[in-house]
């Protein structure tokens, strides 16, 4: 896996002409209109925009878990828009991980166990998923959460805990709808910190939010509104400080 | 390696924490699982361990004797018996006259060589703590070794002297008398010391004493028959011990000389058919069970299975589809995590079947551990020991089997239905259009029809009650299936309806898919609540109106046909002392030949007397001798003498074998009899008869003494006069319109007495101002029973039914069915409804309109269940009727045209059960409803997001 960006490589997540109508008639609503985004591996990208602009869309389209009404959406080379449900659900499995708001774990689990679920439904024997898992979490300096329910771990581990799932064996996109819209702003920081370690670890990520805050942490960040791209910018070398810093925290 | 199962173990995994995270819903759906495992396999294993092997069996009854010689009493006449000695007949024609008749000759059937002990059995009465007890007698050895197995000693030891005995506990605890007590029996002087208590492990409800042979028997009888009583009636049969086993050819050795024979070695290694002379003898067959009553019997256990298991799906279903519904967030999480639409389905289904598993266990657990518990009273219960205690795996397994089949059958649609949910509806929890099932309703329609068909075609075309019963069942299938279309109908009601009523009648009708299988269930337990309470209802309407008082409402009669009537005084006085009698008529009857004679028996030297009907007056149908009726007149004229004054017919039978009763005028005012002239004749030496047929044109009544019972019996099949002597008696013949309650005539005492005819006491009747209360007759039935005596005790308290403690449960069964089924609707209902509750409480609804709401919730699926149920359950009932209603009237055709004789026109009403459907149809949903209101809270604290 690569150390860092490198625009020269194959894009693990990228979009073409994506576009997605919601209902039909009077009810007709755009809510993306041809959108084309590139994410690389090692690459960090938010996607800013005031509400209704369409970024839990682009990000549910991008998952597999919404399909879009034209365009093509190639997640590590397959166009998702063309295959089956259950080929979905494997890419599911072994490409994408998810991270959102808030209640991402499963609470009949245990972190190390709900870190296991994607490679324990592709069928990995339990103790094979459970070793990666805790390696998973070790990786993270969360060893001491392994055995532990949800309802016994703040808000913060929890969402650790979901990017860890997100990433876990063969995973390489990781695709974060406001993961801090529920944390408190420090420990929203330390969980931001955490996806800048895994993406510059090589891992592929988009980060939906609306607060230019966290949206520092990414080497892009994308402005939708109405359904459209209307600004992209780079990370400037300043953050990029500021985040190997907060990392180093 | 990556398998299948390994994805199963993780939604497995999901499934065990979820259902151990909601306790209650998990413990509601097991207990209604594990409840009947419960019983169905304590009763398996009661059943299997009150079975017992033939060898068990053999010890009880044989002890460790080889074999058991009984004598039949076919006089030593030869017989071919079963090798288990169970059917036997005497070797010989007796088609047309009767089986030989009297004792044989025992010893002769016993082998060169063999032990031999004897086992007599008596009957006797003994005085016990409160009076006497008509008591087994039983004289064996018991101590000796050949013995050993028969009687189980639970305390003392076996009599060793001719002056002691034992006795069966039950005995003892009936009779108040212990070990160590000293025993008397009734007309004899000896006294008897009581040295130990046994049980018949086979017969625990037996009161026997157990006494030495030649030591009680034989001098109680002897001293009986001389107070001229009936003896003890003694039979023997001989415990035999042969060296190499009582062998099949010597079985047949025995039955030579008129014997039958238990033999154990025959018992456990029968003969081959050919080799036994009974079954090769003309219809003597083996007796076998016909295939076709083994499989309708299989038919029937196993529609009852099926509809028990549809029941439990139905109720436990909804509460799976709300755990589904409950964490529909984590079902999309784990499709989010990439799980497809399988793993939902396991994780879901993995839910039946933890929760079948669990029940599995524990219903079979604890059917193991209560029936091992409990075994001493079923063992007392059921009167009889277990051979042991008999576990048989394979059932076990089948049965705990059953509560996984449930488990999974009943998760099976919510899991389906979850599967379907995408992944994004299920984590943004919004919510789509379910649809229903279209295959569904058509398979409803086709069963329902199906059904309809056959239970049509089985009330028109034949009389089968089955064939009804089983259309019925069909169409009521149908009906099931067909409930969420019938449920969507139910929604055109609510436009007219306030707000909260309206929102629930809307919302259980949108969301078939969760309230159709809760009506159903409510629908299926009221169905067959209702058509059992149609049927039993209608046919006490019927049972009332045929009953016929056997006296007028609040009279008693007490009627002793035993030992010559010595106990009579004594029974009548009884009865007044205890219960609350005005008047009394004591009553004797006619004899004829030795005094011990009972009414009824034809015992050496016991004759009977006949009144004489005149020639004129008898039915032609019944007088025809040996010629059959049916070739001496034709249809019309059967059809005509069937409806004769001479062939009518008492449909009660009188306390009175012949019908004459010796009495006074008190009786007449007892059966209120109001012709004044009867009683007048009476005073003067006549006879009142209330059957004008007696009474011959010179007005008098002839009765006829026969001393020679078998001599009169073979005069009567040849069609001639019995020989007798004839005593006549000037008669007064009471009015068409008095009821003498099947007495056809009554004569005084003296009357009796100066015609030379002897009577005995029989009893009494009484007239009383109230009926007694259940105080007052327990108080009797004990006073009765230390008399020992067989008394036929009746009060005239009208007619009672037996169906109303029947019909309460059953009410009250598919009162907490339909309770149960609403309430989970309710709750899958509420998890739904939360955004809309929201909303209401956005737009300023009060906060009573969640409990309001709730409660109309289940009103709605309690009151739908209700009406389709009560619809689904009178129809067949009324079907059921309708087909009786034609085979009674087809039997009373048929017996018109045949002459049997005039029978009233059957009444076979249809009643519907205004009360119970009362109950189901408006306080079962209204308790439903308010119970429903009562429990949900009417505040919840506001969420972000809905929680998993």
């Amino acid at each position: 896996m690569p150390e860092n960006a490198q625009p020269s490589q194959q894009p693990v997540l990228r979009l073409q002409e994506l576009t997605r109508v919601h209902g039909s008639g009077a009810t007709e609503v755009h809510a993306l209109r041809g959108i084309d985004l590139d994410v690389f591996p090692g690459e960090l990208v938010a996607v800013m925009g005031p509400s209704g602009s369409g970024k839990s869309t682009l990000l549910t389209i991008a998952g597999g878990l919404d399909t879009p009404s034209s365009g093509r959406v190639i997640v590590e080379g397959t166009d998702i828009t063309t295959v089956g449900r259950k080929q979905l659900a494997a890419l599911r499995r072994r490409s994408i991980g998810y991270v959102f708001q808030d209640y991402n774990l499963i609470p009949a689990l245990t972190a190390a166990e709900n870190i296991a679920l994607p490679r324990e439904l592709d069928g990995t024997s339990a103790r094979k998923a459970r070793t990666e898992a805790v390696a998973a979490l070790a990786e993270m300096g969360l060893e001491q959460l392994a055995d532990r329910f949800p309802d016994e771990m703040s808000g913060g581990q929890q969402q650790r805990v979901a990017i860890a799932r997100a990433l876990v064996g063969d995973r390489r996109l990781v695709l974060a709808d406001e993961p801090t819209g529920a944390l408190d702003s420090e420990t929203g920081e330390s969980v931001l910190a955490l996806l800048r370690t895994r993406c510059d670890a090589g891992a592929a990520g988009v980060l939906v939010t609306h607060e230019p805050r966290f949206a520092a942490w990414a080497d892009r960040v994308v402005f939708l509104r109405d359904g459209t791209v209307v600004d992209q910018t780079i990370r400037s070398q300043a953050d990029s400080l500021l985040t190997g810093q907060a990392a180093e925290r | 390696m990556k398998t299948w199962y390994h994805s199963w173990r993780a939604a497995l995994r999901i499934a065990r924490r979820d259902a151990w995270r909601s306790k209650g819903r998990s413990l509601l759906v097991l207990s209604m699982i594990a409840l009947p495992i419960l019983g169905v396999s304590a009763f398996d294993l009661t059943l299997r361990s009150s079975e017992l092997s033939a060898q068990e069996q053999l010890d009880r009854t044989l002890g460790r004797a080889d074999a058991q010689i009984t004598d039949p009493r076919f006089g030593g006449v030869a017989l071919h018996q079963s090798p288990e000695a169970d059917n036997y007949s005497p070797v010989g024609d007796f088609e047309n006259e009767p089986w030989p008749d009297g004792p044989g000759d025992i010893s002769k059937a016993v082998p060169a060589g063999a032990t031999v002990l004897e086992d007599t059995v008596g009957m006797g009465k003994l005085r016990t703590a409160h009076g006497l007890l008509q008591t087994e007698i039983r004289e064996l050895k018991a101590a000796d070794p050949i013995a050993d197995g028969i009687m189980w000693l639970t305390e003392g030891r076996f009599p060793e002297r001719a002056d002691e005995v034992a006795a069966t506990s039950h005995f003892l605890e009936v009779s108040g008398l212990r070990v160590g007590s000293r025993l008397t029996a009734r007309g004899l002087g000896t006294e008897y010391r009581i040295v130990g208590a046994y049980e018949l492990p086979d017969s625990l409800e037996t009161d026997q004493v157990n006494a030495l042979p030649g030591a009680l028997l034989a001098p109680l009888d002897k001293a009986l028959r001389a107070d001229g009583l009936p003896g003890t009636n003694p039979s023997t049969t001989q415990l035999v011990s042969v060296p190499g086993g009582f062998t099949w050819n010597m079985v047949k050795e025995a039955n030579t000389h008129g014997m039958l024979v238990t033999s154990r070695a025959v018992a456990l290694d029968p003969p081959a058919d050919a080799d036994v002379p009974l079954y090769q003898q003309n219809d003597q067959g083996r007796y076998e069970q016909s295939a076709v009553a083994d499989a309708t019997e299989l038919a029937a256990a196993g529609t009852v299975v099926g509809l028990a298991m549809l029941e439990i799906c139905l109720l436990a279903g909804p509460a799976f589809a709300v755990g589904a519904r409950r964490s529909r967030r984590q079902l999309g999480l784990v499709g989010a995590n990439g799980g497809d639409r399988r793993h939902i389905r396991a994780i879901v289904l993995g839910g039946g079947l933890v929760i079948g598993l669990a029940s599995a266990v524990i219903g079979t657990a604890l059917g193991l551990g209560l029936t091992y518990a409990l075994r001493p009273v079923l063992e007392d219960y059921m009167g009889q020991r277990f051979g042991g205690f008999d576990i048989r795996p394979l059932e076990l397994l089948g049965i705990a089997l059953l509560a996984v089949l449930t488990g999974l059958l009943a998760a099976i649609v919510p899991a389906v239905t979850a599967s379907r949910q995408t992944v994004l509806a299920s984590l943004t929890g919004r919510r789509g259009v379910r649809r229903s099932s279209r295959v569904l309703p058509v398979l409803g329609l086709i069963a329902v029809a199906l059904g309809a068909v056959i239970a049509l075609y089985g009330s028109m075309m034949t009389d089968q009650f089955t064939i009804v019963a089983g259309g019925s069942a069909i169409a009521e299938l149908g009906v099931v299936a067909l409930t969420p279309a019938l449920v969507g109908l139910f929604g055109r009601l609510g436009r007219r309806l306030p707000l909260s009523p309206r929102l629930a009648l809307r919302d259980a009708v949108r969301n078939r898919g969760r309230t159709a299988p809760a009506v159903a269930a409510v629908l299926a337990a009221v169905a067959g609540t209702v058509a059992v309470s149609t049927y039993a209802t209608s046919s006490d309407a019927q049972d009332r109106a045929a009953y016929q008082p056997r006296l007028p409402h609040g009279a008693i009669s007490v009627m002793v046909d035993e030992d010559g009537g010595r106990d009579v005084p004594a029974i009548r006085t009884a009865v007044q002392k205890n219960l609350p009698v005005d008047l009394r008529a004591d009553v004797d009857r006619i004899s004829v030949g030795k005094p011990s004679c009972s009414m009824y028996a034809g015992d050496e030297g016991c004759g009977r007397y006949e009144v004489v009907v005149p020639k004129a007056h008898q039915c032609p149908l019944w007088s025809t001798g040996p010629e059959d009726p049916s070739e001496k007149f034709s249809k019309a004229e059967r059809r005509k003498l069937a409806k004769d004054w001479r062939c009518a017919q008492d449909s009660v039978y009188s306390d009175v074998a012949g019908g004459v009763l010796i009495g006074d005028a008190t009786l007449l005012k007892i059966l209120g009899i109001k012709d004044t002239g009867a009683e007048k004749a009476l005073a003067d030496g006549q006879i009142v008869s209330f059957d004008k047929r007696n009474v011959d044109a010179a007005g008098k009544i002839g009765i006829l003494l026969i001393t020679d019972i078998e001599k009169a019996d073979a005069a009567i099949q040849k069609g001639l006069p019995s020989p007798g002597t004839v005593k006549s008696f000037r008669a007064h013949q009471a009015p068409d319109d008095e009821n003498a309650y099947g007495i056809a005539m009554v004569m005084t005492p003296a009357t009796a007495k100066a015609a030379g005819i002897s009577t005995l006491p029989l009893g009494a009747y009484y007239s009383t101002g109230a009926l007694p209360t259940s105080a007052q007759k327990q108080k009797l039935d004990g006073e009765l029973a230390k008399t020992g005596s067989q008394v036929n005790l009746h009060i005239e308290a009208g007619f009672t039914s037996n169906h109303n403690i029947v019909l309460l449960a059953l009410t009250v069964f598919a009162g907490l069915v339909t309770i149960g089924a609403a309430g989970i609707a309710t709750g899958l209902a509420q998890a739904d409804a939360e955004a809309d509750l929201k909303t209401l409480a956005a737009v300023g609804a009060p906060a009573r309109v969640r409990r309001t709401l709730s409660g109309f919730q289940c009103g709605v699926v309690a009151a739908m269940g209700v009406l389709l149920g009560s619809a689904a359950g009178v129809l067949p009932a009324i079907g059921l009727r309708l087909t009786e209603r034609r085979a009674q009237l087809t039997f009373h055709q048929r017996a018109l045209d045949e002459g049997w004789g005039a029978l009233t026109t059957p009444y076979v009403p249809v009643v519907i059960p205004w009360g119970t459907l009362a109950a189901l149809l408006v306080a079962v949903p209204l308790g439903a409803a308010i119970l429903a209101a009562l429990v949900t809270r009417s505040h919840r604290t506001l969420g972000r997001r809905a929680a998993t």
